[in-house]
């Protein structure tokens, strides 16, 4: 018998990282910043969508990819405010980036400001899966308990910012902001924490003024010299 | 239930590298799964179990290690290990930290076994 030990020691997603990371420069090299939302199923997503797209209606074009396990239902939501595709995964618990380019190619590859990622709801496997964004979103919304981001750490320590949803129901739930933003941060002590209701419009304003800064620097300040004098 | 994907992924590099190398029957898999890679190591052993088996023609055995989160201060380059997720420098206290280890599945080595491989190989 003649046995040999191959020494590898790779990171198993080394090459999807390396797709993901030469999708996102092309991306933003045309000037699109690429946002993936994640949460539970049910946090709001959608509906922080549509209220990003009225607010953003006629001064910021946008397109969203929306990965759902069945069914087209927020893609149907979100059609009469935006170009949007719907990827649909067929039971597979998050999306990976060869879907994320195929949504893109059915949508035209539109040169949008924002290209939103509505990822499958789930907190645990889609923390694992670059797409290809400048911006990392975690929702997360007041019914769910504030102790989430201990349960989920990586969802949160790979996130960038994070949106708490449904504030009209924090009368009615024993959730403080106070307590996730504390859970949250001792995981991603540089998290960027908001706080939204889509129903009313609370916060709205806040969050797209925060697009609006990363975009200014991830998309204008980084590429604006190359491309737009 | 991502780690079905996690060891396609893994078996399809394994396949590559072995093939590049001479080929030959693999015969153990030894691969590091981090606190913080977001795998349940029962997940992946029982996907590879599955998975392997349609892969590769004899049995091939799977050594999972796994490790602890650690971290580095960017601001004092303290190294610590990274307890209850809390990502806090213990040292400064003030943080940002990078992790240095526990945030990957990683391919640590392929045990093959090339005794039918070896002439051709040498040829």
């Amino acid at each position: 018998m003649n046995q040999r030990v191959l020494t590898i020691r790779r990171d198993i997603q080394a090459e999807q990282k390396a797709d993901a990371a030469a999708e996102r420069e092309r991306l933003g090299q045309r000037g699109t910043l690429v946002v993936n939302l994640l949460s539970s199923p049910g946090a709001g997503k959608t509906a922080l969508l549509e209220a990003t797209a009225r607010h953003f209606a006629g001064r910021r074009s946008m397109a969203v990819l929306v990965g759902d396990l069945e069914t087209d239902r927020d893609a149907q939501r979100l059609a009469p405010l935006v170009p949007v595709a719907q990827l649909t995964t067929g039971g597979a618990c998050h999306l990976e980036l060869p879907l994320v380019k195929r949504g893109l190619q059915a949508l035209g590859d539109p040169a949008v400001d924002f290209l939103f990622i509505e990822n499958v709801g789930n907190l645990v496997c889609p923390a694992s899966h670059d797409l290809a964004e400048h911006l990392r979103v975690v929702l997360i919304s007041t019914t769910e308990g504030d102790d989430k981001p201990g349960k989920y750490p990586k969802m949160f320590r790979t996130s960038q910012a994070m949106v708490v949803t449904k504030l009209d129901l924090l009368p009615h739930v024993p959730f403080t902001l106070e307590a996730v933003t504390a859970d949250a941060l001792k995981i991603q002590p540089e998290l960027e924490v908001l706080s939204t209701c889509a129903l009313d419009g609370r916060g709205i304003q806040e969050w797209c003024d925060f697009l609006e800064q990363q975009y200014q620097e991830k998309i204008e300040s980084v590429y604006e010299p190359a491309g737009n004098q | 239930m991502h780690e079905r994907s996690l060891v396609q992924t893994l078996l399809k590099q394994v396949q590559q590298i072995v093939a590049d190398d001479g080929g030959g029957r693999v015969k153990e898999i030894q691969v590091q799964v981090g606190d913080l890679s977001g795998v349940e190591p029962l997940l992946f052993e029982a996907a590879f179990a599955e998975l392997a088996a349609n892969v590769f023609s004899e049995e091939c055995g799977l050594l999972l290690e796994v490790v602890p989160v650690k971290a580095e201060c960017s601001l004092c380059g303290q190294r610590f290990e990274v307890q209850n997720y809390e990502f806090l420098c213990p040292v400064c206290g003030r943080g940002p930290v990078d992790v240095t280890q526990g945030d990957q599945v990683k391919l640590m080595s392929i045990t093959v076994d090339s005794e039918d491989m070896v002439e051709g190989v040498k040829s």
